[in-house]
């Protein structure tokens, strides 16, 4: 008899769990989707804005060749294949600005191509 | 006049046909390291600020991979680059005191900007600063001649 009504307390128990979660809570855990496009010598955006503490899904996506973002004080790389699309996922642990660079070798004016991260509290 | 002339266009010929690339002698190569050393190298004070970890010297010979290769080899010691004969004033191994005596801010000036009238060109923009001082971490651990076998480049 106990066993019957065990399965829907403890469903109607996640259900009112859900309903009486602060939207604020979701907003935190919830990844940030961050699209970027890199075209030899540029990304765009070229600044992007974070969230301390939230996880992040960079989405990098190539309009010619291998390119690649690197955040070497995050620990973050991703690299994408020519006109391919990549993402990587991270939750930024200190706030500050950090330039990140293309990792991958695409020419003439590869060192020149960054991208600003700012995260914020 | 005119004798005069083509007689004097012969002998300048005849001198720049003599004209031939030739090693260096020891107060030649004493007196431009000195004034590469002391005099026109700069930015002697300048710190790496990488850490000097495996990460960092992977990273390093990454970089120094794109193009460095092309006259220094796998190695920094010119193993397969086949007109290292050639070079006038020759590419320097990396592992000399000549090279290694730089200080590190010495060696990301040179990264940066080059040897003038050497044939060693500057990087700046084409690697970024990152990739730059991890090559200066990577020149400090060159692994042994020889070992990283012919760049790719030369193999086909």
């Amino acid at each position: 008899m106990k066993k019957k009504w065990m399965l829907p307390a403890l469903l109607a128990g996640i259900v009112a769990a859900l309903a009486f979660s602060s939207p604020a809570v979701w907003a935190q855990t919830a990844p940030q989707r961050i699209e970027v496009t890199a075209k030899r010598f540029s990304f765009t955006p070229s600044e992007i804005t974070v969230k301390k503490g939230q996880p992040v899904v960079l989405v990098l996506k190539s309009e010619d060749v291998a390119h690649g973002i690197r955040f070497r004080e995050l620990d973050v790389n991703v690299k994408v294949k020519a006109g391919g699309t990549s993402q990587v996922e991270f939750t930024p642990d200190k706030t500050g600005d950090f330039v990140g660079h293309c990792s991958v070798f695409c020419g003439a004016h590869h060192g020149s191509m960054a991208i600003r991260l700012h995260v914020v509290d | 006049m005119r004798r005069a002339l083509i007689t004097t266009a012969a002998v300048l010929l005849a001198g720049v046909a003599g004209c031939k690339a030739t090693p260096p002698g020891k107060l030649e190569t004493g007196t431009i390291t000195f004034i590469k050393h002391h005099i026109t190298i700069g930015n002697k004070k300048e710190k790496n600020p990488l850490p000097d970890t495996p990460e960092t010297r992977a990273d390093g010979k990454e970089a120094f991979g794109h193009y460095c290769v092309a006259c220094h080899g796998m190695d920094g010691q010119n193993t397969g680059v086949p007109f290292v004969g050639n070079m006038s004033p020759p590419a320097p191994s990396l592992v000399s005191p000549q090279v290694q005596s730089y200080t590190d801010g010495q060696l990301k000036r040179i990264l940066d900007y080059g040897i003038k009238p050497s044939g060693m060109p500057g990087s700046k923009g084409i690697l970024s600063d990152d990739e730059l001082w991890s090559i200066v971490t990577y020149l400090r651990h060159l692994p042994p001649k020889g070992s990283q076998g012919v760049p790719e480049i030369y193999t086909h």
